[in-house]
């Protein structure tokens, strides 16, 4: 809105004034949250990074204890294991909020599951194929975890960047618009204001003058 | 579930074939080179070894790994069948007790696949027909509609009676486990009762598998442990019939509260002084496990000359192929994964 559009009148100059106050609340409000948010996000980033190392190592340590299962004992037969398996992983989703904003949080639900609840027998399956099932549930409980500290990051910085954009839009763009706008209103109201003045001195000096 | 036949073995001419067989065994020496192979050289070293025939038979329909796989078992259940149909009179008796656990595996194969809803095509890529169950009977059981259905037809053919507490868990909990854990116990049960006390060549396969036994124990509890059951729970998955674990040691060991009191418990036992040695400090489940193996074959390496006119060079050679299979498999497998050398020559079975 270009000053020169607006109509320079008192009421107009009290929305300004008023509009100038919100949006100077509003921009320290956003400057802080993005401060938060850019603190906030720099700790999940620490998280993201060791839940990263985490799922690398998990993922190398349960690899390699499959290939170990699948070499000692047979594809057939580690095959035939997962085919016993009575519990599937389930993943509960709910959400939290950091500084008002919704992010994801996932829970793991039935991962591990106890040697003699699996649905195969104990005695006779594998040692190897059992210590690679239980590295390949723990690795499933890092990626999790990991799930909802990635999509937690991404929202952070998703979020830091709009409100990014909108303290600077308050910053250099809306509040100097709107102190342009006041400062047209208020120079337009003194002129008035003084070109009041001079028709009242000119009618008192014709006045004068008639009488 | 296995009657005698009365009859007296044919020992001599077993044993004169079955030595024949074993002469072409693989031996350390060749285990060393495959482990320097890629995967096609170990498949064309294999061919060299007697493979050749199973490798062509199945390679319209598998490649690679599972090519090497799935020929290595045929090759196996081939050398098995033929040694059941040399054999005759208590001879052929005791090698058809030995084999059953190919029934037993085949059969847990049919049951976890359709459980899990797999076609019959499906599972029957997966069967060895090692044992007395041959393709007909296999198809049988993949023919039979429900996992109980599967369960009477296999109990007719192979004689073994499934009694009613193991059926109704598996109806309560639709899990297989407690049935294949019952499988286990029937299989060395029948084997125990078999192999009796009157012949000293009979005696020593006893031991053996007696010995095989302690390992299994010993290797459940360890399971049982990293899975975090103790105490009396555990005491389900005994199989009787062990030379040094009996319940008691058994209860002692699955109600230690740590590895420390485990070691103490285990330390009464001969396995336990025997793979010491071989063991790092701290060892890893898989270490133990694998110098268990490790301890069975030289436990049979130990008796495999006595008694040579026996069923001990019989059952020495169906162990030692079914190492084989185990090695060529594991070696191949290794390679291609990448597994370093080392992991490989601690996992190999010699």
């Amino acid at each position: 809105m270009a000053a020169h559009d607006i109509t320079p009148t008192r009421s107009v100059l009290l929305e300004l004034k008023k509009k100038i106050k919100l949006s100077q609340s509003g921009y320290k409000i956003m400057k802080m949250k993005r401060d938060g948010l850019i603190i906030e996000f720099f700790e999940v980033l620490e998280k993201a990074r060791a839940m990263r190392a985490g799922v690398a190592s998990d993922f190398q340590a349960a690899m390699k204890k499959i290939t170990i299962a699948r070499a000692v004992d047979g594809e057939i037969a580690v095959r035939s294991a997962a085919y016993a398996l009575q519990n599937y992983p389930t993943v509960k989703l709910s959400s939290k909020s950091i500084m008002g904003m919704m992010v994801p949080k996932v829970e793991a639900e039935s991962i591990h599951t106890s040697i003699v609840n699996k649905g195969y027998g104990v005695i006779e399956t594998s040692a190897y194929i059992e210590d690679a099932a239980a590295a390949f549930e723990k690795l499933l409980e890092t990626l999790v975890r990991a799930a909802e500290v990635e999509t937690t990051m991404k929202k952070l910085l998703d979020e830091i960047e709009r409100t990014k954009r909108r303290v600077n839009a308050l910053e250099f763009k809306i509040i100097p618009e709107l102190k342009d706008s006041e400062r047209f209103v208020k120079f337009r109201l003194e002129e008035m204001e003084r070109e009041n003045t001079t028709r009242l001195k000119h009618l008192k000096k014709k006045g004068a003058a008639a009488e | 579930m296995f009657r005698s036949t009365g009859k007296k073995g044919n020992y001599a001419y077993t044993s004169a074939r079955v030595k024949a067989k074993k002469s072409k065994l693989l031996r350390e020496e060749d285990y060393n080179k495959m482990l320097m192979m890629s995967v096609p050289e170990i498949s064309h070293y294999i061919s060299d070894a007697g493979y050749s025939r199973e490798i062509a038979d199945l390679a319209t329909r598998h490649s690679g790994l599972d090519l090497l796989e799935y020929a290595t078992y045929a090759n196996m259940a081939k050398a098995f069948r033929s040694i059941l149909l040399a054999s005759t009179g208590e001879l052929y008796d005791m090698v058809l007790a030995y084999l059953t656990k190919w029934d037993f595996w085949n059969l847990k194969v049919v049951l976890r696949g359709k459980s899990y809803g797999l076609a019959a095509d499906q599972i029957r890529e997966d069967l060895v027909p090692a044992g007395k169950l041959q393709e007909d009977s296999l198809n049988k059981l993949l023919a039979a509609g429900t996992i109980e259905d599967t369960l009477a037809v296999f109990s007719a053919m192979a004689h073994v009676h499934f009694p009613t507490e193991i059926l109704n868990s598996y109806k309560d909990t639709h899990s297989l486990g407690d049935i294949e854990d019952y499988l286990v116990k029937v299989y060395y049960k029948n084997l125990l009762e078999l192999f009796g006390t009157d012949t000293r060549p009979s005696l020593i396969f006893r031991n053996y598998i007696r010995s095989e036994i302690d390992v299994l124990n010993l290797e459940t509890v360890l399971k049982l442990k990293a899975g975090g059951i103790l105490g009396e729970a555990g005491m389900k998955y005994y199989v009787p019939g062990g030379i040094e674990i009996d319940e008691k040691l058994m209860l002692q060991m699955l109600t230690a509260p740590d590895m420390k009191t485990l070691e103490g418990s285990v330390a009464q036992i001969q396995i336990a002084a025997d793979i010491k040695g071989v063991l790092p400090t701290n060892p890893t489940m898989q270490e133990i496990v694998a110098a268990m193996k490790q301890y069975e074959i030289g436990l049979a390496n130990s008796v495999a000359h006595m008694y040579p006119l026996s069923v001990i060079p019989v059952f020495d050679y169906m162990i030692h192929k079914e190492n084989e299979v185990g090695n060529i498999r594991m070696i191949a497998r290794g390679t291609e994964s990448g597994l370093d050398r080392e992991t490989m020559k601690t996992l190999l079975v010699m």
